[in-house]
This record gives structure tokens, sequence and C-alpha cells, in this order.
């Protein structure tokens, strides 16, 4: 049996693609290859027949990557790739692989392979990234400071923040707003009527804008009174309303904030339950 | 009626929201608007949820009462006038203030504004009015709104709001006139009546004159059909390529089979109560041929300056029409004594007969102590409810007919099954279905089947022949679908195609239901066994 190998990249579309690139030209045979991100590593791959190589990015390899599949592919399955690079799901870079191998050989048609394993991540991947940030779109909280530029905090699993803004800048074009993404040390900056950006935040900046933020407001209060008197005593289900906002989301979310239970719940796909009778 | 002055805002909202949170309201699905200069706000088609109440019910929009000093006396509502509740009224920058600024926050897609009867229909429809325009024209307000029309208010009035408003909405309030009669005196069917055709009336010209808006579209599968001259088999085809997802033949088969539709005009209203009163004004007539300048010289300060018909148009930069998002309607379950065949054949009737968008339905909660209201002891019927929405869903999407679905024989749902396979276990003639060659439509009522793992069948199976395990991999809820199912001429374990059979079998399984109704411990046949009444007319 030939030796695995495990190619490792950065956590980013560009460090995956980097890595594509070179495993695809080692010509190494595509089953004995594996993709690891940095940092979610398979701790049961670090098996003794294994041969682990890092791949530093290459902006000009990951680019020629992204060009082959919107042309070989098509431009569909390049978004679909880019989302699964946004999960936090430790199968991405291979699985993005994987599905690159077969959409250049099948070419668009790749996509309707549901029955391939490595086609279903990549379709379950974007569905998990998708909802999250669906959600993110309701769950997202802002508070007005008193420069009147309206901030938000989010922790979220995926990294949505870039799938999300865009729905914010077009909603709030004439607002200053800036969503942090606190974990990742990385936010969206939005000035009124104009464009906005995506920015690292550096640990000064950070411990900065997460002291600012501490005051109540009078609308904040408005809020919570509202959610609390709007819920039918008779139907309360408190289970109901964890299964709709599971325990992470609400760490920002105004009307949460005094009764957060900091409980580490697995994200559940929550899409599907929402406000839809289902009959799958 | 105890009417205090002088509340704060906090209060009043207090009073206000936890007065409105009967109403069924949750969807703001159904318009698609894109921000626009120098307004604030947008709005998503497929309906963002911001939030979840204890109860675990949506809050998507700022649910609150215009006021509730109301001079009505409904049985089954808190706010009648011989109850002895604190009441208030919002003034309309109040409500202008706290959209405004909840909006901003993200706490909200959009307001639900309904409201009891201050004084008098007209008076109130007014102050209604008044608030909408404030909060387009002043407050440059682009997001979603949806509120009341107030029955026996003017024409006039119902018509302007209809113009700011994304949806309206006349509540039924009961499945029959003869419930309505009984539990709300001051109302009457008529009146609900006519409100909802003049919404429909200017919702179809707003159709044939600008187009198809948002949420315009019909929302019964058979309606839609209709209004697009397609045969069952055209649009069943057209189903199934919209979720295998295709989207260039899509656009061919949309574009090839709608040529130029008639619209709603010339449908002939037959067959529902008050016929005979159905040739209401359409005044939206009148608003269209309008380029030419209309005075607006409008006398009574009390009214509200009525758009001008295509300069209204103009000034919402051509993306918003007259009730975009339709219009829908609410009744209350369980107050009276409808079977669930009425109630699904009057659900039906209104998609046909007045184009609703959604018909809600709202569990009885018995707020008040009333000798004619039921006391209902597995509490509200949630259940039902649910058994009720779960076939409104097949009415809308599936291209079921009310008839299809219960008999007068027998008149409800069967609280152990979902519709579809109570549906499914009646007809067994049409199964086993074989998976690698039955058309989408065939698929779909499948039970385990919906309408994205019956796309993804159809275009997986273009690649290999799909087998059990793939099945399940694809998201066909295997467990309800072996039953009426092969694999390339096999049955997944042996099984009789045989109505106590599968009944037995399926009897075993747990269906997943919602947790508003199972609350956490509850298992649902647990709960099905308080919901007596259901029981016993279930045989
Ligand atoms: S009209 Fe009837 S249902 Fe509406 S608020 Fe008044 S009493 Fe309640």
């Amino acid at each position: 049996m030939k030796e695995k190998r495990i190619y490792q990249c950065e956590d980013s579309l560009e460090g995956i693609f980097s890595a594509v690139y070179i495993a695809w030209a080692s010509r190494y045979g595509h089953d004995n290859i594996e993709l690891e991100v940095l940092g979610m590593e398979e701790e049961y791959n670090l098996k003794l027949f294994s041969e682990y190589i890092i791949v530093e990015n290459n902006p000009e390899n990951a680019s020629k990557v992204a060009d082959s599949i919107k042309k070989k592919i098509s431009p569909h399955a390049y978004q679909m790739v880019a989302r699964a690079a946004l999960s936090n799901d430790k199968r991405k870079a291979n699985a993005i692989y994987h599905f690159l191998v077969r959409g250049f050989a099948f070419g668009a048609k790749v996509e309707d392979h549901l029955s391939d394993s490595y086609v279903q991540i990549i379709f379950e991947l974007n569905r998990y990234v998708g909802n999250d940030a669906h959600l993110y779109t309701g769950f997202v909280r802002f508070i007005e400071l008193e420069n009147g530029i309206l901030f938000s905090k989010i922790e979220p699993k995926n990294n949505v923040l870039e799938i999300i803004t865009p729905h914010f800048a077009d909603r709030l074009a004439q607002e200053n707003f800036m969503i942090l993404d606190v974990k990742r040390k990385i936010a969206t900056v939005h000035k009124s009527d104009s464009t906005w950006v995506l920015t690292a935040i550096s640990d000064e900046e950070l411990a900065t804008l997460l002291s600012v933020t501490e005051r109540k407001e009078k609308y904040e209060r408005l809020w919570k009174t509202f959610f609390d008197s709007i819920a039918i005593k008779e139907r309360e289900n408190k289970t109901c309303q964890r299964n709709h906002v599971a325990m992470h989301y609400r760490k920002y979310m105004t009307e949460f904030i005094d009764d957060v239970e900091h409980e580490n719940e697995p994200l559940r796909d929550n899409l599907d339950k929402i406000g839809k009778i289902n009959y799958e | 009626m105890i009417v205090q002055e002088s509340m704060t805002i906090e209060q009043k909202l207090t009073i206000l929201s936890d007065a409105a949170k009967y109403d069924v309201a949750c969807t703001s699905s159904g318009v698609a608007r894109d921000g626009k200069d120098g307004s604030i706000g947008n709005t998503a088609a497929s309906g963002i949820c911001h939030a979840f109440s204890a109860d675990g019910r949506c809050i998507s929009l700022l649910k609150v009462l215009f006021t509730n000093e109301c001079i009505y006396d409904c049985k089954y509502c808190i706010n009648r006038v011989s109850n002895d509740v604190p009441r208030t009224t919002f003034t309309p920058e109040e409500v202008c203030s706290l959209t405004m600024e909840f909006y901003r926050r993200n706490y909200i897609e959009g307001l639900f504004l309904s409201s009891g009867i201050i004084k008098t229909p007209n008076y109130t429809m007014e102050l209604i009015g008044r608030t909408l325009k404030m909060l387009r024209t002043e407050y440059h307000f682009n997001g979603y709104i949806h509120c009341k029309a107030i029955p026996g208010a003017d024409t006039e009035l119902i018509e302007t709001i209809g113009w700011y408003a994304d949806r309206m909405s006349v509540n039924l309030e009961l499945p029959t006139a003869d419930g309505l009669k009984l539990l709300a005196p001051h109302k009457n069917r008529k009146n609900i009546l006519n409100p909802i055709r003049q919404i429909q009336a200017g919702i179809e010209e707003s159709r044939e004159n600008f187009g198809m808006m948002g949420g315009n579209k019909g929302a019964y599968w058979h309606t839609r059909r209709k209004v697009e001259q397609k045969s069952i088999t055209q649009k069943r085809e057209e189903d199934a390529l919209l979720h295998i997802g295709h989207k260039d033949q899509i656009r061919q088969v949309i574009e090839s089979k709608s040529d130029k539709g008639v619209g709603f005009s010339n449908r002939i209203l037959t067959g529902w109560e008050e016929e005979k009163d159905s040739k209401i004004l359409t005044p939206n007539h009148r608003i269209y041929h309008g380029n030419q300048e209309i005075s607006s010289t409008i006398e009574s300060p009390s009214v509200i300056a009525k758009p001008q018909g295509l300069t209204m148009w103009n000034q919402f930069g051509g993306n918003r029409g007259f009730v975009p998002a339709g219009q829908s309607t609410q009744m209350i379950i369980g107050a009276t004594g409808e079977t669930d065949y009425e109630i699904v054949n009057v659900t039906e009737a209104l998609y046909q007969k007045f184009d609703l968008k959604r018909v809600f339905f709202s569990a009885f909660i018995r707020v008040n102590e009333d000798s004619t209201l039921p006391v209902l002891p597995g509490g509200p019927p949630l259940l039902r409810e649910h058994r009720l929405y779960q076939a409104d869903w097949l009415l809308r999407y599936y291209g079921f007919e009310a008839t299809e679905l219960l008999t007068k024989e027998r008149p409800n749902f069967n609280v152990f099954f979902d519709p579809k396979c109570n549906w499914a276990i009646g007809h067994l003639e049409q199964f086993p279905v074989e998976v690698n060659t039955a058309d989408y439509y065939t698929l779909l009522r499948v039970p385990g089947i919906g309408p994205k793992s019956a796309g993804r069948i159809v275009k997986a199976r273009q690649m290999s022949k799909l087998r059990f395990e793939d099945l399940k991999k694809i998201g066909v809820v295997l467990k309800r679908a072996l039953y009426f199912i092969t694999c390339s001429g096999q049955m997944m374990y042996p099984t009789k195609i045989e109505e106590n059979y599968i009944t037995n079998q399926m009897l075993q399984l747990d269906e997943k239901l919602p947790s508003h109704i199972t609350n956490g411990g509850i298992t649902y046949q647990q709960l099905s066994l308080f919901d007596d009444s259901l029981m016993l007319s279930n045989s």
C-alpha cells in the first residue's frame, strides 16, 4: 500500500486552493491524498504511514485553481467551494479537493452526483454555512454608540461575516455600522452611503471595542419589554425556543443577555424548523 | 373601561404588545425589495426570523395593537369592551419611532399593526393610515409593513393604506358565519368579506398594470396554475424543473407557456357565500389611468391625503405595488364546532375565490370566562392546528385539492398521521412507486419524500441507479417511505401493500413533531391522548 500524503494548509480559501494546487501537481494519485486545515487536524490521521506536508499560501497558485474551477466546472461550483471553505467542519479541505477531482472529470454535472460522498459533503457544508448565515441575518443585534454608529458583536461557529454583511449594507445603507467577529478578530465596517470593508482587528482594538459597549440604552429596554410581553404563557415552551435559537447564538442578543446560560450545545441545523412545516 | 392618560411608551408597549400576541403574523416573507437611496430598509423574500419568544414562536415583526380601547365585545378576545383590563392607544409617532429604532438595531423585519376598534372603524383605520404614511414618507421606512384592514371602514381609507402596506389582512375570525354570529356579535361575515374582496381587486389591478410584484402570485397551487393558463401536467413539469434546478430550462418552460396571463379579471366568482354582493366597488380602477393631473385637494383634515396612482408608484421608486406581499387572514380553531373538513374547504375557497396569500390558523386559547366558549381539556388544540397547517401546505405547494384530503364521512384528520401519510394510506392502489423511473410529481406524493428530495432523486438517478442507502443520504425519510417505494423493483423489506398492515407499521413510528407541540418531554402519543375531541372523531 502506498503511503498516504496529507497536505496541510492555512484555514482560508487561499490556503486551501494553494494546497489543492500542490497536491494535484504532485501526481501522487488522488486516492492517496488528503488535505487538512492547520488547527483542525484529525487526530486519528496521525498514522504511521502518512507523510505530512505543510503548504504555504501561494496567491498565484490559488488564483489559478479558482480560475480553472470557474472555467472548467462552473461558477456555481466555485461558489459552493468558497462557501464550504467558510465552514468550521474539519473535513472541508479534503472534501473540496476530492470534489474538485470529480469536478474536473465530470464538469458542471458534478453537482448532480449526489450519491458521491464528497459531493454530499460539499452540499452539506453549503447548507450548514448557508443556514448559519441566514440565522445571523436575524440574530445580529446592533447597539447604538454615542456617536451614532451601530455596533454588533458576534461569535459565529462558521465564518459568516462576509456572507451576511452585504445584507446589512443594503438594508442599512445610510447607517455607519460595524460587525465584529470576536473570536476570529475580524470585522466589517460600513460607511454611510458607501461600501464596506473587511478588516483585521488587533488585540488592543478588540479590548477597546469590547469595553465601550456596556451602556444600556432605552431601546434595548423597550425591546426586552416587547420580547417578554409578546410570549403567550399558555403556550410557553422553552425547549422549542432553544431549538430555534440555540444557546451559542444568544451571547450577544439583547433579549437574552441577562439569562444566558453558557451551555455548549452542538450547532443545530435550525433552518428547516423555522416557521416551516417540513415533509421531508 | 379604564383608560389611563399619560402612560410612558414602555407601559403602552407592554399593554399593546401583550394585547396583540394572539395574532398570527410571524411571516414577513413573500416580497423581495432591495434597499433604496435615501431610505432605510429592504425586505427579504425568504423571511428572516429575528427572535423566538418563550412560547417558541418566531418574532420577526414589531407586533402591536394600535389601540386596545375596543368598543366591540368579541367573546374570545381579551380586549373586548366588557373586560376590565388597562387600556391605551399609541400615537402614530410612537409607533414610527419604535419601528425605526427596533429596525436599525436589527430586532425586527418590520411592523405588524393590528388594532381594536376605537370609536368607529373609520376613526381607527384613519389613525392606522396616518401611521403608515408617516413611516413611509417621513421616516423613509422601506422595510416590511403588515396591517389589518378594519371591517366596516370606508373603501377609500382601505385603498390608501394598501399603497403603503406590504401585506394587509382581514381576519375571518371563525370558519363559519354561524360561529361568528355566536362569538362576535358586532361583526358579520359580509363586512369581513367586503374588504377582502376590495383588497383582492386592488392586487389584481396592480398585477395587471405593473406586472407581478412580490408575493402577488396566487398562493393556491391550482389557482396559480389557472392564472398561468397551464394544464395540470404542465404545471407539474414546471414544479419538477424548479426543484431539479436547471435554471435555463425553467426559464424556457415559464416563458413558453405563459403568453400573457389574463389575470383574475375574467374570473367568475361563484359557488361561495354572498356572491350576490360580489360586485363591490373596485375603487382602484380609477387611479391607474391617472397620468393626468388629479387635484389633490382633500378637504377634510381628518382624512389622510390619498396618494395618486402612478405618482404614488413612482414615489417609491417603482418597487412597491398595492399590497405587494398579498393578503392573509386568520381563523380561530376549536372555539366553535367546525370539523377539519369544513375548515379545509373554507381555506381552499379563500385561496380560490379571494386569492389569499396565506390562511393562518390559531388554536383557541380560553382567555375569558364565558359560557359560550368551550373548555378544551387538553389546552389549546395545537396538534390540530399543526395538522391544518400541514394540509394547507399540501394545498399550496403539492397541488392537492381539499376533497382529496377529507370527506364528509371522514371529516377530521387522523391525529396519528400527517395529512399526506393519511392520504397515501387511503390510496394504496397508487403504490409502490419505482424510485428510478417515477416522475417528480409521483415521487412527491410519497410520504417521506418532499420537494427537495424528490428533485434530488430525479437529478441523481441520471448519474447512477439509486439504492436505498443513496435515498437516505439524499434526505428521504426512509422509515416512512419504505412502504411506498421500490428501488430497481425491490422493496426495502418484504412488505404487504395493505391498509391495516401499513397503518399498524406506521403507528410504531414516532413522527417528528415541531417542538411547540411536544413541549420537550411529552411525546406525541401522550399528547394526542389529551386531545380527545380529535381522538373520538377519528376512527
Ligand atoms: S374587535 Fe373584537 S377581536 Fe378585535 S379587539 Fe375588539 S373585541 Fe377584540
